[in-house]
């Protein structure tokens, strides 16, 4: 009998369009789309890299120039300057060729076109070469025997005061989450799919249920079979939709690949038996359902950051017992985990989390989908 | 072979105010077509919903071979075969997987259903159908998809409620053939509807119901004794001097008459020659008329007397 | 008129889920415009930065305030995992700590790990940070070597630090010409295609497909309608649906400005129109393929989607990749793109140009076009219907 609903649960969720569309399909245009929106975003934005910068250097600085050519010839330097004459370097600014124009006549001045990081490390570097300018001048003016003493201390001296104290060995890139919640995106889209097994084993939602409710099979395994047809399709889609992002369009999930899919597989299962439990709730239409379904499973998606990146982390300083809870949050949560934290303290708690939210969404959803006469059907 | 089937003891249903079901008493015996007959509203289908189990109700017991029925009854579930009035079908199975899945639900034995799925396409006659889809089906093959997937699995009991909504003459017809057929081979058989030929045509016994009561309950010969009516005249005619009118409501046996639609209708309870008798008026006032035929009482003549409505007002 | 009635009763059915993403098309446009500020004076960045002071001592104290200064403090638990989850999603930019010591080993000139910091990953404000307290203890440095006490030596170092370059916005509104048409309002503009595509499709499509369905459009023929009529129906009212759409647009959008279009911006209102007859066009296209609702909604996602991530609509083009911006060329919205930044100068603006891009845009109107033209004559040439009205045609 298990066997057998098993097996046509299978069957029917294979050929369902909608359940191909959503859970397949859409992932995987919403994962090029976030690959060519993220992909190249934390390289070229945040990472650093050498700052280009034009030199107008029309009061021929030999000093500036010298500090300079010692600046670029560090392994990686933070300037990498081209000398130009002001047009040519408005025009390299003016199309993004350069982050902004150091002007070298007289006194040192800057010019940008944004307010960013970049340029602020260019005004911190202006103001860096004019303090050093005038310690030198004071040295030389105050005591010039010591200036040479002076210059040495602010030159020679490369070691860093700052020790790195080094936290992860995981992908640092923080856009990669996009694809954490697009995972848990499809995880509860699954929902859909555990609401059909309710709609499908209750008279009073459907007339399919009203005709599975007449006959002998027990109520309890024509719903466990249900459950487990559910979980083996949403299985299949998590490992597609993972597939998809590590395989093609080489997203780095960190070192341990083989344990994003097991937490993948259980984000799924969590999302089917949630969409089981709210299915078996209310007694509303199943267009009423899905529509109170999707909305429910974006507004967690957004609140876990599928929209906004760090949507988790401002209700974490707010609210930080709700990222515990959000089914979405969590199942991103194990995948950020897995990535970025060397033990595995927390993507255990977190595994455990899905496993027992679960279980306490199939055992109501079981307790209250026991009822076997209707008031109305 | 006179065993009860169906026992319903006086059963009440309330939908808040509403009394859908108002102290229901039935009795079906095995090897009956038991119809249920009633305007839509009446009762009908809340009635199978409270044989199934489906429904809570307030009031009453149900007893289904001779047991108590409730909705962990599986023995007796696994007896009966339901049809529903909406076609109940998974779209996305084939008529043959949705046939071998409803089977499936009430015969283990692998080898046992193939044989009983082949011989409900062959039944249906969907055989040229096996790999179709329900959207492709025509709204009659749909309907015999339905059919199919309820007996599929040989029950001794099958319940239909209204089969045959919206289904072209010829697939009634076959139905109405495979319902007999199904009866002959030993099921009990229930059958709602609103067409009253239909049940007239292959009902043994039946229960008239309106408003969630049953207000007659026979053979169709029974109940149609149960009124006075046994005649009904009627004459095209295009006008008729109010004198001659009122001399044929004073002949015997007749108890009513009504003249519109260039149609005089006369009804007659009882006796004999009533046509000779009104055809004799008619000429030696030298009327003239047109075709003139007389009809035996129907189902809808006993409906309209018992509650005053005609049935067939109520159709959609 | 019949046709275009009817038309408009099927799309009140869509009329809902078409609403919901004006309101929050124009909510969110109306939150970016008021939060954005619109002055050209340089600020610096402020990071956010966590400070755990080990050493506890005046000096560390006095450091402290000097970060403080030109950057936000945030205070969080000191625990490696807060820290870590902080830094990822970016709630901090630095978490430094001031070693045990620091105090004593910069009296005596020593520089050597005087801080540490978490690291997650070395961003542009981590090599800033670096730079930044280097700069600091190696001009404490330089006064001491000059003989100044240590507190004098500190309080220099501050000041010198202090001290502000100049620095210049290179801003085209100096170079005057687009006070019509602001990089915020220039926005607006951007994010449109989406939503034009969005409503657009999913609306005229999905009455497009209704109308064309079989059983419709069989009964239609069999009406005394003329068929040229009928399909100049429907092109009409999808026309209007499409005007009444972008015109609601082009209202909020002078709403949001808070003045009517002026001079160049009025080129950003024919670059949309012309934008919103492409998506009409594609919509049609879309639609000539009879697809299912569902198959529908998919087709309307791909779109929106595809085209909003791939010609840099939700993200600046400038961050996409090369090869992704070659391929952009293939599609309309790049070209739309292309113009309303040119007319908002963040492109250097050519009036030429501007005009390239709206003859192309058209071009792949043009190209719609013949496509579904090309997709119905393929689609219905076997149909009975087809063939009753050609042998008519022949006839006549």
């Amino acid at each position: 009998m298990f066997l057998h609903i098993f097996k046509y649960e299978l069957k029917n969720g294979l050929r369902t369009k909608d359940l191909i569309i959503w859970l397949i399909l859409f992932p995987i245009l919403l994962g090029t789309c976030f690959k060519i929106a993220f992909g190249s975003i934390y390289e070229k934005t945040e990472k650093f890299r050498s700052i280009p910068v034009a030199v107008v250097d029309d009061g021929d600085n030999a000093a500036f120039r010298q500090v300079i050519e010692s600046i670029e010839s560090a392994d990686e330097p933070f300037l990498k300057a081209t000398f130009t004459d002001k047009e040519k370097a408005e025009k390299m600014l003016d199309d993004g060729d350069v982050e902004g124009i150091i002007f070298t006549a007289d006194k040192l001045s800057l010019t940008v076109k944004e307010k960013g990081i970049k340029e602020t490390m260019l005004k911190s570097f202006v103001e860096q070469y004019t303090v050093r300018e005038k310690i030198v001048m004071d040295a030389i003016n105050t005591a010039p025997e010591k200036a040479q003493e002076v210059i040495a201390s602010l030159t020679s001296d490369t070691a860093s005061s700052c020790k790195e104290i080094p936290l992860t060995q995981g992908n640092p890139d923080p856009y990669v989450q996009y694809f954490y919640n697009l995972i848990a995106m499809v995880a509860m889209f699954g929902s859909i799919t555990g609401m059909h097994i309710t709609i499908q084993n209750q008279a009073d939602l459907s007339p399919l249920g009203a005709r599975n409710n007449c006959s002998p099979a027990p109520k309890s395994i024509s719903i466990a079979a249900c459950l487990a047809g559910s979980y083996i399709m949403q299985t299949v889609c998590m490992i597609n939709c993972v597939t998809f992002l590590a395989f093609v369009l080489k997203v780095d999930f960190g070192d341990r690949l083989w344990l994003v899919y097991p937490s993948a597989i259980l984000g799924g299962i969590l999302g089917v038996s949630f969409g089981f439990f709210v299915g078996s709730i209310a007694r509303v239409s199943i267009k009423a359902k899905t529509a109170i379904l999707m909305s429910v499973s974006m507004a967690l998606c957004f609140c876990s950051g599928l929209m906004v990146g760090n949507m988790k982390a401002v209700i974490a300083g707010k609210i930080p017992w709700f990222n515990n809870i959000n089914p979405a949050a969590v199942i991103s949560d194990s995948f950020y985990c897995l990535n970025i934290y060397e033990d595995y303290d927390r993507f255990i708690s977190k595994l455990i989390t899905m496993a027992v939210t679960s279980a306490a969404f199939i055992v109501l959803g079981f307790v209250i989908s026991r009822r076997k006469k209707y008031a109305s059907i | 072979m006179e065993n009860t089937v169906i026992k319903i003891n006086n059963l009440v249903k309330r939908y808040g105010d509403l009394i859908a079901l108002d102290h229901l008493e039935l009795e079906i015996k095995q090897g009956e077509i038991f119809g249920l007959l009633g305007p839509n509203g009446s009762g009908k289908t809340t009635t199978i919903n409270c044989l199934l189990s489906l429904l809570a109700f307030d009031k009453g017991d149900i007893e289904i071979f001779g047991k108590k029925m409730t909705p962990v009854s599986y023995d007796i579930k696994k007896e009966i075969g339901v049809i529903m009035q909406n076609v109940t079908v998974f779209d996305e199975l084939t008529v043959y997987e949705n046939i071998d899945y409803f089977c499936g639900l009430y015969i283990n034995d692998k080898a046992k259903r193939k044989q009983y799925v082949e011989d409900a396409i062959k039944f249906v006659e969907l055989g040229d159908f096996r790999k179709f889809y329900p959207k492709k089906l025509s709204g009659g093959l749909l309907r015999r998809l339905n059919i199919a997937c309820g007996i599929a699995h040989k029950p001794k009991l099958i319940i239909l409620d209204e089969p045959t909504v919206a289904v072209d003459p010829q697939s009634r017809n076959r139905i109405l053939e495979g319902i007999q057929e199904l009866n002959k081979n030993g099921a009990t058989v229930i059958y709602t509807s609103h067409y009253m030929e239909e049940v007239e045509q292959i009902c043994t016994r039946i229960a008239i119901m309106d408003k969630g009561k049953k207000i007659a309950e026979g053979t169709k010969d029974e109940l149609k004794r149960m009124i006075k009516n046994t005649e009904t005249i009627t004459i095209e005619i295009l006008d008729i001097p109010e004198n001659i009118l009122k001399e044929i409501s004073g002949l015997p046996h007749v108890y009513d008459t009504d003249l519109s639609n260039g149609k005089l209708t006369v009804c007659c309870s009882g006796g004999k020659h009533n046509l000779t008798r009104v055809l004799d008026v008619l000429q030696r006032n030298e009327l003239s008329f047109g075709r003139v035929y007389t009809e035996l009482p129907t189902l809808n003549d006993v409906f309209l007397e018992i509650t005053g409505t005609a049935l067939r007002d109520k159709e959609e | 008129m019949q046709v275009f009635k009817a038309m408009f009763k099927v799309m009140r059915s869509r009329l809902p889920s078409a609403m919901i993403y004006v309101v929050c098309f124009v909510v969110i446009s109306a939150i970016i415009a008021n939060a954005s500020t619109n002055d050209n004076k340089f600020e610096a960045k402020r990071l956010d930065i966590s400070i755990f002071d080990e050493d506890d001592t005046p000096e560390s104290h006095a450091l402290a305030e000097i970060i403080k200064k030109s950057n936000d403090i945030v205070e969080i638990e000191k625990d490696k995992d807060t820290i870590l989850d902080s830094l990822y999603y970016r709630r901090i930019d630095y978490a430094l700590i001031i070693n045990k010591g620091y105090a004593d080993k910069l009296r005596a000139g020593e520089t050597a790990e005087l801080f540490s910091s978490y690291h997650l990953d070395e961003s542009f404000s981590v090599v800033y940070m670096g730079q930044f307290l280097d700069e600091y203890v190696s001009t404490v440095k330089a006064y001491l070597n000059m003989g100044k006490s240590f507190d004098e030596a500190a309080a220099s170092a501050e000041q010198a630090l202090s001290q502000n370059a100049k620095v210049n916005m290179l801003s085209r509104i100096d170079k005057g010409g687009n006070s019509h048409f602001s990089v915020d309002f220039a926005g607006y503009f951007q994010y449109m295609p989406y939503i034009l595509i969005s409503i657009i499709i999913s609306v005229v499509s999905l009455v497009l497909v209704t109308m064309n369905r079989k059983d419709i459009r069989f009964r239609t023929n069999c009406s005394c309608l003329k068929e040229s009529k009928y399909t100049a129906q429907l092109f009409i009212g999808s026309f209007v649906f499409v005007f009444f759409i972008w015109l609601v647009f082009m209202i909020f959008g002078a709403i949001l400005n808070r003045e009517m279009y002026t001079g160049r911006a009025w080129l950003a209102v024919l670059n949309s129109f012309i934008f919103a007859i492409v998506v009409a066009t594609m919509a049609v296209l879309v639609a000539s393929f009879e697809p299912k609702d569902n198959v529908l909604n998919l087709i309307t996602q791909v779109l929106g989607l595809g085209m909003s991530f791939f010609c840099g609509i939700f993200i600046p083009v400038e961050v996409l990749g090369d090869g992704v911006l070659s391929a952009a060329r293939f599609l309309p919205a790049y070209w739309y793109v292309k113009a309303n930044n040119m007319i908002a100068d963040i492109t250097p603006y050519s009036f030429s140009e501007v005009v390239e891009c709206y003859l192309i845009q058209l071009g792949f109107a043009a190209a719609m076009i013949i496509i579904t033209l090309l997709v119905r004559k393929v689609k219905y040439s076997g149909a009975a219907i087809s063939t009753a009205v050609k042998k008519k045609a022949l006839t006549h």
